[in-house]
């Protein structure tokens, strides 16, 4: 199957047999119930999310509600009150659930309110996203190139209207891991996991299970192409339960051979970005796994993931600590769990449910992690509306700590988890090199180098004074939060010249004053490398 | 100025970190040094010139296909086509040999160099990657450890003598095994990027006025702030090193080739920090990839080339620097693998494998006993016949000079790849 007969809407729940079940394992029938999914071709990646709803006799699969119903559903929720002013409210949003905005999309965000701002961002299929692609698309990049992949990605979040829709992508790329130098010679597989995760972002955790089980960037990367039905490979039994879905102490090591067992069968074809399911490769003994015995399959491997009680907590803890803060408590986490039972496993309902509790706005959140290098590049580089081509992107995030898809192994990146764990002096000073490029250059290739047009910006903005200009950038890459005496020293630098400055190209202010460059876009650079906005 | 500023850092730190207790290795390892010193003035103060290199293997090492037990029979019915041929295996003894692609860790062997430790592990291993490293790292047989036991000792040094790098990682990330309480670890991948960038337009002092505006604004950040003292500490870090490390780079030049690729790139800024005096008593390099759960064979010879290649290169260039007294390298994984091969022609999660130690003081030896292998756990696994803890506890006692006791919580027995001091 190519790229392009991927399912490209989230799996609809009508397809789905009813049968909601609670979150406890339940037995799995025998196999003789399953047959209906069963083919001798075999099954193709296209037909898995019909073939698991088909399979509808294995009563413990979670239906999934649609996410255009659920964002249809329309009932009107009072406008949503948290601790945070309207400004720092709406930026905190963006920042969290997006990667930083300009001024302009804050105010258009801002304008809906809370809710509607969260509703745009959840329900992104009502958003044209086309610009981005066409612009994309122009760049003509090499996909089979590591760096080409990373600056693709790193555009899309740059450029999109669909903000949420990215990191969400992000979230799942740094939950559910491949690297580009372990999925073969077929290096745009990596792509097509992108895709694949960006169009199930807010799916159903199972649909998201079945399509990175059956994703053949996944099934090179932890080994379940090579499986053999009579000699299992352990690594992706292992992964899926310890990081994906359960979490280390809710399994044996048998658990882990049973798994392997009934996870055989599916496998990529040749140096394809597409794989199949191939019955004659798959285990057909008993297995026992998890307490559920009788000759399991992939499908009743995840079946039974999926609604296993440890599941909810694990996913939804790391959700939390992701988009909202570090450590949180059970009563923290407990009603994404429950909206991940009530939903039937939809992720974008348990995203609704996070992105409208308290604690997402609550001052604890606000700017409780350390900016990952993804946020800080990008967002930089979208909130400043750089028009370069951004060749420098991918080398900046990499020095920093993060290169996309090359996560340092299976577990993702561990400032996802801990964001401090960002921070060293290496990657500090990576991270001010960058605004300094950023700044100088547009960290774009066009020469001669396109720097940051400060007078246009001034011009634009009718920047009247020193006090004026700092305020102007304080008010959306800090939500015009900074203390007054830090205030006060970014004006100082701005307003103090030095004898050697004299000749300098000058910055002249809406007042009439000039101001040497240096010290104006120095001034900029300052605030970007303050302690305050490496928070996020 | 730099000693004051120091000083209020370690203040703000204490109100950071009020109601963690900082561990006492410190203040023994002062006493203990007096007393060296009393009793051999000359033991104390090697002591203090003293460098141990740890080489993290990550992804889980395969132990049996590098130091292979190659006259076991055991090992040829298991590994039937991984295994690695006899005829190609650089003999240790009448049991044990290396891997072909470790020659030149051979060759060191064979000077009287290198020390081999086998069998290492720790109790109900889980095979598990990140409980195994975490357990590595922290000491915590639960997996739950924050702390690492090279930053429990990290955070004895309270640094008087303004040299930011007694302790380097290579890498863009802060190994665990160097998260303490109170002191981040300078990291870097290399140092040329090891420095601020100045704005083209701020040619006349070259961006020295910037700095300073910076410098304040990471001074008065206020330490209530989030992150206040990892964010001033760090800015600290990186100002006082990025001078040290610049100059030090203008002076350094390497008395060898170092292989290509960031492995080879991290030991040789290592050895230039070493070579250049800047004080290193820790210095930590991450070599990953050894997670072979298929068509290892192919991928295990390159990582034993890499490793052996970038060790034997660093070890040279310190003999020709005259420094090679100085450096213990201590090498080690999460765990080894599986003892039978799998399907595919890889090993899956293991247990027990060996550690390397390289270094002029160390006593060329195996030490430890080879695990049976038809004597297996029920995972099929080897069962361990050192705990990793006593490799610490040697190195800690017998070369860093901290209190092993102090680190690991209590009592080791130590091996004798090092003399006792």
């Amino acid at each position: 199957m190519s790229m392009n007969e991927q399912p490209t809407e989230p799996w609809h729940g009508d397809q789905l047999a009813p049968g909601y079940a609670p979150s406890q394992p339940q037995s799995v029938p025998s196999p003789a119930t399953q047959t209906s999914a069963r083919r001798a071709g075999g099954l193709s990646r296209r037909k898995l999310f019909i073939g698991l709803a088909g399979a509808g006799a294995i009563a413990a699969v979670g239906g999934g509600v649609a996410l255009e119903q659920w964002v249809q559903h329309g009932e009107s929720k009072p406008t949503f009150q948290g601790p945070l002013a309207g400004n720092a409210q709406i930026g905190h949003l963006l920042r969290r659930a997006g990667f930083s905005a300009t001024p302009q999309e804050i105010s258009s965000y801002a304008a809906l309110g809370y809710n509607g701002a969260v509703d745009r961002l959840i329900n992104y299929q009502s958003v044209s996203d086309d610009a981005m692609e066409q612009r994309l698309k122009s760049l003509n990049l090499d996909l089979t190139k590591l760096q080409n992949q990373q600056l693709w990605w790193l555009l899309r979040m740059a450029w999109t209207q669909r903000p949420l829709l990215e990191k969400m992508t992000l979230f799942w790329s740094g939950h559910f891991t491949s690297n580009f130098h372990n999925v073969g010679k077929t290096r745009e597989r990596m792509i097509t996991q992108n895709q694949f995760l960006r169009e199930h972002a807010f799916d159903t955790f199972d649909n998201l299970l079945l399509g990175i089980t059956a994703d053949p960037a996944m099934l090179v990367y932890l080994n379940l192409t090579q499986s053999k039905k009579n000699a299992p490979n352990e690594n992706y039994a292992r992964e899926l339960m310890e990081l994906f879905t359960l979490g280390l102490g809710n399994y044996m090591q048998q658990d882990v051979y049973e798994a392997a067992a009934a996870l055989t069968g599916w496998h990529v074809i040749g140096q394809t970005t597409t794989s199949q399911y191939l019955e004659n490769t798959h285990n057909n003994l008993t297995k026992t796994y998890l307490g559920h015995t009788g000759n399991l399959d992939y499908k009743d491997v995840l079946t039974i993931l999926v609604n296993h009680p440890a599941t909810p907590w694990f996913i939804c803890r790391k959700l939390f600590t992701f988009f909202a803060y570090e450590n949180p408590s059970d009563d923290d986490v407990k009603p994404l769990v429950d909206t991940y039972v009530k939903s039937h496993h939809n992720m974008g309902e348990v995203m609704r449910t996070l992105l409208f509790s308290p604690q997402f706005t609550s001052e604890k959140a606000y700017r409780s992690r350390i900016k990952s290098p993804t946020e800080f590049t990008v967002g930089a580089y979208r909130a400043l509306n750089i028009q370069s081509d951004g060749v420098g992107l991918p080398a900046a995030a990499t020095l920093m700590g993060q290169g996309l898809f090359d996560p340092p192994n299976v577990a993702g990146w561990p400032g996802d988890k801990t964001s401090s764990l960002w921070l060293n002096s290496g990657t500090w000073m990576a991270r001010l090199n960058f605004i300094e490029q950023l700044l100088v250059r547009g960290n774009g290739s066009s020469k001669p180098y396109q720097p940051l047009d400060l007078q246009g910006i001034v011009n634009q903005n009718h920047i009247d004074s020193p006090e004026h200009f700092v305020d102007y950038f304080v008010s959306f890459l800090l939500d015009g939060k900074l203390d007054q005496d830090r205030e006060a020293n970014l004006v100082d630098y701005f307003t103090t010249t030095d004898s050697a400055t004299h000749k300098a190209q000058q910055i002249t202010l809406t007042n009439g004053k000039s101001y040497p460059i240096n010290r104006v876009r120095g001034t900029l650079y300052l605030l970007m490398a303050l302690p305050e906005y490496q928070l996020n | 100025m730099r000693l004051s500023r120091r000083a209020m850092i370690k203040d703000g730190m204490v109100v950071v970190s009020a109601g963690m207790v900082m561990p006492a290795i410190f203040s023994r390892g002062i006493a203990s040094a007096k007393a060296l010193a009393a009793d051999n003035t000359h033991a104390a103060l090697a002591a203090s010139d003293r460098t141990l290199i740890v080489v993290q293997m990550a992804g889980g090492n395969d132990g049996l296909n590098t130091v292979v037990p190659y006259t076991d029979p055991t090992y040829r019915k298991m590994r039937p086509t991984i295994g690695v041929a006899e005829n190609k295996l650089l003999s240790l003894d009448n049991r044990l040999g290396f891997h072909p692609n470790l020659a030149p860790l051979k060759t060191l062997w064979d000077q009287g160099h290198l020390a081999v430790v086998e069998g290492v592990g720790y109790p109900n291993q889980s095979l598990s990657h990140f409980q195994a490293m975490d357990i590595w790292q922290t000491l915590d047989l639960s997996g739950n450890g924050r702390e690492g036991w090279l930053g429990k000792v990290v955070s004895g040094w309270v640094d008087n003598d303004g040299h930011p790098f007694k302790v380097m990682d290579i890498g863009s990330q802060t190994a665990q095994a160097l998260q303490s309480i109170s002191k981040p670890v300078p990291t870097l991948t290399n140092v040329q990027s090891y420095r601020l960038v100045a704005d083209p337009s701020d040619r006349a002092d070259k961006g020295n006025a910037r700095v300073q505006a910076l410098m304040k604004l990471y001074n008065t950040y206020p330490k209530s702030s989030p992150y206040a003292a990892l964010l001033d500490t760090i800015a600290l870090d990186a100002q006082e090193g990025t001078n040290q490390l610049s100059m030090a780079n203008d002076a350094y030049h390497p008395a060898v080739t170092y292989p290509s690729g960031p492995f080879g790139a991290g030991l040789k800024v290592l050895a230039e920090v070493i070579v250049q005096g800047l004080g290193l008593r820790i210095g930590y390099v991450t070599l990953g990839g050894f997670d072979t759960h298929s068509n290892q064979v192919q991928t295990h010879n390159t990582l034993m080339t890499t490793l052996a290649e970038g060790l034997s290169a660093f070890y040279k260039d310190l003999v020709q620097h005259g420094k090679a007294d100085n450096v213990v390298i201590m090498t080690w994984s999460e765990f080894g693998r599986r003892v039978e091969e799998n399907g595919s022609l890889g090993t899956d999660h293991g247990t027990a494998a060996p550690m390397f130690i390289l270094g002029n003081a160390v006593n060329k030896g195996i030490y430890g006993e080879p695990p049976a292998l038809n004597n297996l756990d029920h995972s099929g696994n080897l069962k361990y016949t050192v705990d990793f803890r006593s490799v610490y506890a040697t190195v800690l006692d017998r070369w860093v000079g901290a209190s092993s006791k102090d680190v690991l919580g209590s009592t080791f027995d130590v091996q004798n790849f090092l003399p006792a001091i």
